[in-house]
């Protein structure tokens, strides 16, 4: 499925407001000074179509920061799962990187025993990606992690041509979505010849920005676990757990109960938690098997860089440059990679 | 539009059949499913136990698949899900959602002289498997139990362990870190007692459950004693939350100690800097 | 069973968390529906026989010690709420100081009158069961540890930082407003309460228990924040935390 539609500029207002009178549409909207944040728009002139990473990326909508996944009575007892089912909605404006963040999420969340409650939230959703033409800024590494173009996980993508968005169709779904609007045209030759050129610019614009091939990057982190990289960092890190809550592949949770004032009722939830978090690998009798701050950064990079290798033949890694973007201590996955690199050299 | 796929958060409804408090801090269960629906599970595998308001743990399964009807637990209170469940008795409801993980080889394991080693809590995923190895005692070759305490008072499964000695194809010793009025048995080190056991390393098979401390003294003993890194087995102690190798609390290096373990060989993760 | 009862008691404080009870809104029915309320200052005055002791305020008199320890020894459960009971709160500010001098300071020439020791949170004097940090209290937090005196379970603060939800909650970073906020270093469970409208983390909660000195002093240097004007600030709040650290031996931690 590779056909090409026009939407234009003209029209995009138009476009959104008539998608938010059938379904819930999230997009990027400014969130503060210097932040974008997906929220919920029911108009075109509200969407912020830049290019830096919105806060918290699309994860949300897939897997909710707190979700029930069941409800129980101690009376009985009886424990019943809760698989939601959530409103249909539209995330627009997902750029390149946060695509692929989906992407692996849904190969985790579909490994056997499968996660329903991801998966039926997935299935209400309809992803329309937005493509940089530039960078953000220079946190990214979009282009060293092969996600500064588009390759699939939309159903529909769209690029700023101009006056006119070209629009690439990803799935059935998205192709009637977009052709139920009446808003979009066949693109011809020239808007073809223009997406070209955009794409060609992109070539001259984005360069690998890490200092480690894309193919080596696995065993330069197998290598180099020993290193005093992570004692650095590990006396760096404050542990705000920043890192992982902003991070697309980042997915792991604690599984809490809470009970009603009846004392009683209550529900089961899952809520966002994060390897970086003082109690994560805390077992009951108080042994915390990563208590060095150090380790649970290096945890976290092998999450992305050397892991997922072998579970999934992927890297956990989009390059969107959130992690360094929101660290309090600065530290940088870029210089992370660089001195780990230069470690393995030797 | 949505899947229609069974929640892997899905409880089942188990009856406390029978307690006995064991010592000040651990409790023994016996569970049974609705209709006695048999648990499935293998030597080492472990459950998530609820408790509604309070939670879920992770807790081993200590009896042996071949008792069927019913499984057993010993519990020790260490938190809020294992300090309710013991303040629970007979014809009181918990929650159960398991087995999971992979348990002890037992196929792989017939036609070896066993060795097998449990210091304190780790006693209780071991008792299942030796309870399985003694009810299928023809299948195994010489089979030598070594068990650990802190301290007389804490020493678990006290009856069947005096059972066990007794008998003629069964070698077992008991030590406890420290003694007490009234202890005649062994004081000291549970290291202490391996290099007295006689054994073929090509032939052995080491099953090792414990805290983390003994892993690496007892784990150094058996090496000395030339047993292949591929055949000794030992079961690591993580804070399972999913159990579907999803949550990530109990990662170590690449595996979901709730899937790819709680059994590991030390072949497997002897490499892993974060394992042991 | 018969709902269990319930004391509030009030030492050096605002009773502002008290007010936060009372005002809590349609919870407060809820509550009530769960326990008797059998002493409690903002809305009336009784005497009698509780279960549930609830203390706010500091321990800052050696009257207060005396009438702490009566309290801990006819409840059965002990909770400490507001910074002034579980961490010592603004009152801890007075350690900063000689004690006679900050006597004479306030009190000038009544002085002699107004006996008085340096400030303890509560767990510094008796054992607590229950802590609710926060100044004041976050009532979803309060609720929570409620339920867990109610049904007989455990209740952490969590140990995490104030940022973990803060991100949770998608607020734009204060830092990156330029303002210096405490939630790197503060103690979770207020669900990022302050940030959420727009005011900084005072550190309120008290300091996570494992805090990463090195790594807020290179945040202090990136921001060009000079360290006393942080301590300063940190100090508000956590002043007695210097208690605690000497009693660490004993395994006391709140």
């Amino acid at each position: 499925m590779n056909h090409y539609m026009v939407l234009k500029k003209k029209d995009f207002n138009a476009f959104i407001e008539k998608l938010s009178k059938k379904m819930k549409v999230a997009a990027p909207v400014r969130k503060g000074v210097k932040n974008f944040a997906f929220e919920e728009v029911t108009r075109g002139d509200a969407i912020s179509r830049v290019s830096l990473p919105t806060i918290l990326p699309p994860k949300k909508y897939f897997m909710p920061q707190r979700e029930t996944i069941q409800t129980f009575d101690r009376a009985v007892p009886r424990w019943n799962s809760v698989v939601s089912e959530n409103d249909a909605i539209v995330i627009f404006g997902v750029h390149t990187c946060d695509l692929s963040g989906i992407q692996f999420l849904n190969a985790v969340m579909g490994t056997p025993p499968k996660d329903a409650n991801y998966l039926a939230r997935k299935a209400n959703i309809t992803v329309i990606g937005l493509e940089c033409n530039d960078y953000c800024d220079a946190y990214a590494s979009c282009k060293a992690m092969k996600t500064h173009l588009p390759s699939g996980g939309y159903d529909l993508f769209f690029t700023d041509i101009g006056d006119a968005f070209m629009v690439q169709t990803g799935s059935a779904a998205g192709e009637t979505l977009a052709q139920e609007t009446g808003f979009f045209t066949t693109a011809d030759t020239g808007e073809q010849k223009k997406l070209g050129n955009i794409r060609k610019k992109k070539e001259k614009i984005f360069k690998d920005e890490i200092s480690v091939k894309y193919a080596n990057l696995r065993t330069v982190f197998e290598k180099t676990v020993q290193s005093e990289v992570w004692e650095d960092i590990g006396s760096r890190c404050v542990a705000c757990g920043n890192c992982t809550n902003v991070c697309p592949t980042c997915y792991c949770f604690d599984i809490q109960d809470e009970i009603d004032l009846n004392l009683r009722t209550g529900r089961r939830v899952r809520v966002w938690d994060g390897c970086q978090n003082e109690e994560f690998a805390k077992v009951a009798g108080g042994e915390n098997f990563r208590r060095k701050r150090g380790q649970r950064q290096r945890h976290r990079y092998m999450r992305k860089f050397a892991y997922p290798m072998e579970k999934y033949g992927t890297y956990a890694c989009t390059g969107c440059g959130r992690c360094t973007r929101t660290c309090m201590a600065k530290i940088s996955l870029k210089e992370t990679i660089h001195a780990l690199g230069e470690e393995a050299k030797s | 539009m949505t899947a229609l796929l069974e929640s892997p958060y899905e409880v089942m409804a188990g009856k406390i059949l029978k307690t006995r408090q064991w010592t000040d801090l651990e409790k023994y269960f016996e569970v049974e499913l609705p209709g006695r629906k048999d648990l499935g599970h293998e030597p080492g595998q472990f459950v998530m136990i609820s408790v509604p308001g309070v939670g879920e743990a992770p807790i081993s399964v200590s009896s042996s698949p071949t008792r069927k009807g019913s499984f057993e637990f010993v519990i020790r209170k260490a938190g809020g899900v294992t300090g309710m469940l013991h303040t629970m008795k007979e014809g009181d409801s918990v929650g159960i959602r398991g087995p999971f993980g992979h348990g002890f080889p037992t196929q792989r394991l017939e036609g070896y002289d066993l060795l097998m080693i449990g210091g304190g809590c780790g006693n209780i995923p071991l008792h299942s498997l030796i309870t399985f190895v003694l009810d299928n005692r023809s299948k195994f070759g010489k089979v030598d139990i070594l068990v650990g305490c802190k301290t007389p008072e804490t020493v678990l499964f006290a009856e069947e362990l005096k059972d066990w000695a007794k008998r003629p194809n069964v070698r077992l010793d008991l030590t406890v870190d420290r003694g007490g009025p009234g202890w005649q048995g062994k004081v000291g080190l549970i290291t202490k007692l391996i290099p007295g056991i006689p054994t073929d390393p090509q032939r052995t098979c080491a099953v090792v459950v414990g805290p983390p401390i003994m892993y690496k003294f007892v784990i150094q003993e058996l090496l000395k004693k030339e047993i292949p890194d591929d055949q000794i087995l030992v079961s690591m102690e993580r804070h399972m939350k999913c159990g579907v190798g999803k949550c990530g609390h109990c990662q170590i290096a690449q595996y979901y100690c709730c899937r790819e373990g709680p059994v590991f060989t030390f072949k497997e993760i002897r490499h892993f800097y974060e394992a042991i | 069973m018969g709902k269990p009862r319930v004391a509030f008691f009030d030492f050096a404080c605002c009773e502002g968390c008290q007010l936060q009870v009372a005002n809590m809104g349609e919870d407060l029915l809820a509550v009530l529906g769960a326990i008797d309320v059998v002493e409690f200052r903002e809305v009336m005055s009784e005497k009698g026989e509780y279960d549930i002791a609830i203390i706010e305020g500091s321990i800052t008199t050696s009257r207060d010690v005396e009438r702490i320890k009566k309290i801990r020894q006819k409840a059965k459960v002990l909770m400490a709420y507001g910074s002034c009971a579980t961490i010592g709160g603004v009152n801890g500010m007075k350690n900063n100081f000689e004690l006679d001098h900050i006597r004479r300071y306030v009190y000038k020439d009544a002085a002699k009158y107004f006996e008085t020791i340096p400030t303890r949170a509560v767990h510094q004097v008796v054992p607590v069961d229950y802590f609710v940090n926060g100044c004041p209290i976050y009532i979803p937090e309060f609720v929570k540890a409620l339920k867990c005196a109610l049904i007989g379970i455990p209740y952490k603060v969590p140990d995490h930082a104030v940022c973990v939800e803060c991100k949770l909650n998608e607020n734009e970073c204060l830092y990156d407003k330029g303002l210096t906020c405490l939630g790197p270093v503060t103690k979770a469970g207020c669900n990022s309460w302050c940030v959420n409208h727009n005011n900084i983390c005072y550190g309120c909660r008290g300091m996570v228990t494992n805090p990463a000195e090195n790594g807020a002093r290179d945040i202090l240097e990136k921001y060009k924040i000079p360290m006393p004007w942080v301590e300063n600030k940190m100090n508000m709040y956590n002043k007695v935390r210097e208690h605690d650290e000497k009693e660490e031996a004993h395994g006391k931690k709140c």
